[in-house]
């Protein structure tokens, strides 16, 4: 037990580890015998020389208790071994080479499973007779199939990833790649497999030998204290409790060990906010937002203000979004651009109010004005008022079409659902909406199309059918996330034109708010740009002068970088792109002063001072003490 | 100048679905394609979704297996090897992926990663071990400190770097780069493409680069081979299937490329890409074609010169020029 064992997996450890101690320690400092009978104590109540009494026939019932958990112990883990081993290596086996060792494996754990296992373990050891060995050769078959089923699709799943092509690549033998390579990345979920085997091995165990299949009397184990007690029950409680109890105990520390296993082992565990928390972080925020009335611009749909969002840590909030402010007019396209990383993304979903729990409001607002008129902010509104203005008022289309979708679903159930959880109107009337839709986002034969399934339609069909659901309630803003970017080139552009359309001609006066890293494609479809970097919007104004001219140095590399706008450059000649050394910031290791600067051709001292704010001039702003709006960048350089 | 790697004739066709009553369904990857690459030359290739450009970069390592065609690697028929001769051969043959995260080991430090791939052919072992593997992270721009670190201390494109190391341990004279950069954001493309021209620069190593990426496939390619479906659509220097492609399908992917330049009127392709399970008679392109001919439909068209040094497999002369 090393101290460095995750916080979640010290109790359990520690109640398990008591356990198997207790029995297997336990019998050698005690004196008493399991199996010397003394007829005249006959269910003797508990005294200092037998603490838990004496059983029907005057044995030590703690010194049963402690020897009969030994051999439940030594059956299921001997057992749980076994299985393991030879499950584990048959899936292997199984999924790395498949053809006949998948067919074995597989045909084999089948054959099995096909048995109920109680009855296949009372038929071999009538067949065997009764006795430990026995015990663990059925238990061991019987667990078999669980280990060669959870190996094969766990091993399936590893040796299609590509560090296990790469190892083929590399030319190494099967042997290796399948024994280091694939294993250790299965080892997870077999483990805990393991613990559960081992806790359902002790419970047939204890099974089979109530039944007088198991442990050969005289030798204790727990199932047959709990048969002798049975007869005696109404005179002698304890003898039945004891053993019970016993069981109880290991299993509900084996299961709580599995539990807690299970959740560190798993990748994605984290600690999420419980809905206290939430509540609360909610109403802080309601009551910050309790200010003077917000009036928004007549055109202006919607308004991040100075926008701040924080991951809480123990060692202090972490902040990912700094100070974001965003105002989305009607008929206009704003593209918010930016690396993985950037916050673009986070400022979308904190638009829809579509947070993850994880991550807390830090300050600022986001004013939506609604369809009925008058403008709210997001953070006083409940869980109910946050979902009708989502679709009615703001809706959201995703990069992946597929997963957006619900797969065992026809398109036509998913859109009437939609149409009518904002709208009052009957089925048949939400269908020929729905057509309608499909048909304006350039769906050919909508009217067939509509009871397809999410699988029939190929990528660039699924996006439009995600852009006409989005459509049906009708909404004053749109939010694009990377739309175009799981699709192929002659696709993507079909869409932006579609999106470009629609804009014109169908939802006049529908904000846009396109999120993407391609600024080829920003280029063509955004009225104004908002660049984004560690959290912070670095530079922003009318989308065609800032990429023709960026002011702040981040917005001029990444324009350097893209092969696409070098055609005269080739690599054959000895040509590089202007490429942008090092990584972008992330939000622990954000330097001080302007948070590009570690990676800015034109940093000075000046900029690891202060932090620098988004200057102004004319329709313009960029956060760079070097940018024309600026007070006086010469003066800073030369004091610098 | 020979060939390094000469494939001709390469097809593959996958079974889907469960057995007819008669037949099996198939889904045709590849359909004849022949390519060739000379050392220290940079082969692109790009293709929608489903032209079958990553079965080409496997294929030509044999991770799977084609049914007909030749792959000859320096002169050795790569297809009549054992699996031990293959193996051994894997040495001149690597490959770097597209998916930063999924192409490394999450159990193994960058060293343990690196000194497999050396163990695997005898290299650089005892005394010579840690030079080797400094010098390795050291030419992908990482620093040595990176050799006991495991994958998720690092970014996106440092991984595709140690992907990259990797490749590169074993002293390759070919190397496919599948999507390598397609994942990684703009401005760490950049460096990585840098990385690799800078790389066959010196060593003189030979790639064949997929992408779906036109403008990175130009910048990077000596040639560049334009799939669709299965087939060889156009095939010539980088600069000329960009700036005057021949065949109409390398037209529509060019001029639907997203650029900041203002853009020039976008060909547009009606309809969907059809289903390599049931690909169209005669030119597989016809069905989405702005000049298709009923000729189009009779027999698949060879590819045959056009321009200057390019093939293409379009019957038409009169359209593009």
């Amino acid at each position: 037990m090393s101290l460095s064992l995750p916080k979640p997996m010290r109790l359990p450890s520690l109640i398990l580890l008591a356990l198997v101690m207790t029995l297997v320690f336990g019998p050698m400092i005690m004196s008493a015998d399991p199996i010397s009978i003394s007829v005249k104590d006959r269910m003797a109540l508990p005294s200092w020389s037998h603490w838990l009494g004496q059983d029907e026939f005057g044995r030590d019932r703690l010194a049963r208790v402690l020897y009969g958990g030994r051999v439940s112990l030594t059956v299921a883990f001997l057992a749980s071994v076994i299985a393991c081993v030879v499950g584990t290596l048959f899936g292997l086996i199984g999924a790395y080479f498949r053809g006949p060792f998948e067919f074995v494996t597989m045909r084999l754990s089948d054959v099995v499973l096909c048995f109920p296992p109680i009855l296949l373990a009372l038929l071999v050891v009538t067949l065997f007779g009764p006795g430990v060995t026995t015990l663990v050769a059925v238990l061991s078959v019987l667990y078999f199939p669980a280990f060669a089923r959870i190996a094969f699709s766990e091993a399936l799943r590893v040796a299609a990833l590509d560090f296990v092509e790469a190892a083929r690549a590399l030319g190494a033998a099967p042997r290796r790649i399948v024994l280091r390579t694939v294993l250790p990345n299965i080892l997870g979920p077999i483990s805990v497999q393991f613990s559960l085997t081992a806790a359902a091995s002790i419970t047939i165990e204890s099974g089979l030998s109530f039944l007088g299949l198991g442990v050969v009397p005289p030798a204790p184990s727990w199932g047959q204290m709990i048969r002798g007690a049975r007869a005696f029950m109404n005179q002698d409680p304890t003898g039945i409790l004891v053993p019970c109890a016993a069981l109880t105990l290991t299993i509900w520390s084996i299961n709580f060990f599995c539990d807690r296993l299970r959740d560190t082992l798993d990748p994605k565990h984290g600690e999420s906010a419980g809905k206290d928390e939430i509540a609360k972080a909610r109403a802080d925020a309601a009551a910050a937002a309790a200010g003077p009335a917000q009036i928004l611009d007549a055109d202006v749909v919607a308004q991040v203000k100075d926008l701040r969002l924080a991951l809480p840590r123990p060692e202090g909030p972490l902040a990912l979004i700094d100070g974001v402010t965003l105002t989305l007019r009607q008929n206009e396209c704003t593209a918010l651009v930016g690396e993985s990383g950037s916050g673009k993304s986070l400022t979308s979903l904190a638009l829809m109010g579509l947070l993850p729990s994880a991550i807390r409001p830090a300050g600022g607002r986001i004013l939506i004005h609604r369809k009925t008129g008058g403008t709210v902010d997001l953070a006083t509104l409940g869980e109910r008022e946050t979902e009708d203005l989502r679709g009615n008022d703001v809706a959201m289309i995703f990069q992946e079409p597929m997963t957006s979708l619900n797969p065992i679903h026809r398109i036509g159930a998913q859109m009437i659902e939609a149409i009518r959880a904002h709208k009052a109107i009957s089925a048949e009337e939400a269908r020929a909406r729905a057509v309608e839709l499909l048909d304006l986002v350039g769906i050919p034969e909508a009217g067939r199309r509509i009871d397809s399934y999410p699988h029939e339609l190929s990528g660039g069909m699924r996006q439009r059918v995600m852009i006409a659901m989005a459509l049906s309630g009708e909404p004053k803003l749109m939010i694009a996330d990377e739309p175009t970017t799981a699709l192929d080139v002659t696709i993507q552009a079909e869409i932006v034109e579609l999106l470009q359309r629609l804009r014109q001609e169908y939802a006049a006066g529908m904000s846009l708010l396109f999120i993407s890293h391609n600024l080829g494609i920003v280029a063509e479809i955004a009225d104004q740009i908002a660049v984004m970097y560690a959290g912070e919007v670095v530079e922003q104004g009318p989308a065609a002068e800032v990429l023709a001219t960026p002011h702040h140095p981040y917005t001029r590399a990444l324009l350097d970088s893209m092969p696409s706008a070098h055609e005269d450059l080739h690599s054959s000649r000895g040509d590089r792109l202007a490429a942008i050394a090092g990584t972008p910031a992330r939000p622990e290791a954000r330097p001080s002063g302007c948070a590009f600067r570690d990676r800015c051709p034109q940093a000075r001292p000046c900029c690891a001072e202060s932090r620098p704010e988004l200057y102004p001039t004319g329709t313009r702003a960029a956060r760079c003490f070097f940018a024309p709006g600026a007070d006086q960048p010469q003066e800073r350089e030369a004091g610098a | 100048m020979t060939a390094l790697l000469e494939v001709s004739d390469l097809s593959k066709a996958y079974p889907v679905g469960r057995r007819g009553l008669f037949r099996r369904r198939t889904m045709q990857a590849l359909a004849g394609v022949s390519l060739s690459i000379a050392p220290g030359e940079v082969l692109g290739l790009v293709g929608e979704s489903g032209s079958g450009k990553s079965t080409i970069g496997k294929a030509v390592l044999r991770l799977i297996e084609p049914e007909t065609g030749s792959i000859r690697f320096d002169g050795r028929d790569l297809r009549a090897l054992s699996t031990e001769e293959l193996r051994a051969a894997r040495k001149d043959m690597q490959i770097i992926f597209q998916d930063p995260y999924a192409s490394l080991d999450p159990r193994k430090t960058v060293r343990a990663a690196l000194a497999e791939a050396l163990d695997t052919h005898g290299l650089h072992t005892g005394q010579r071990r840690t030079p080797r593997l400094n010098e390795l992270v050291q030419m992908v721009g990482l620093s040595p400190q990176a050799l006991d670190r495991r994958p998720h201390e690092f970014s996106g494109g440092q991984r595709q770097r140690i992907g990259i190391a990797r490749a590169l341990a074993v002293e390759p004279r070919f190397i496919v780069a599948d999507e390598a950069v397609s994942a990684l954001d703009v401005s760490i493309q950049a460096q990585i493409l840098n990385l690799l021209a800078d790389l066959r620069a010196r060593t003189g190593i030979s790639i064949l680069f997929i992408s779906h990426d036109l403008s990175v496939v130009r910048f990077i390619s000596d040639r560049v081979m334009v799939l669709y479906l299965g087939r060889v659509m156009e095939l010539g220097p980088a600069d000329r299937i960009h700036f005057a492609p021949r065949h109409p399908y390398t037209a529509a992917l060019v001029s639907a490329e997203p650029s900041l330049a203002p853009r020039q009127a976008r060909i547009r392709l009606t309809g969907e890409i059809p289903s390599p399970m049931n690909p169209p008679s005669g030119c597989v392109f016809r069905t989405r074609c702005p000049y298709a001919l009923p000729e189009c439909a009779q027999a698949v068209p060879a590819l045959r010169p056009a321009g200057e040094g390019q093939l293409t497999a379009c019957i038409r002369d009169d359209i593009l020029s």
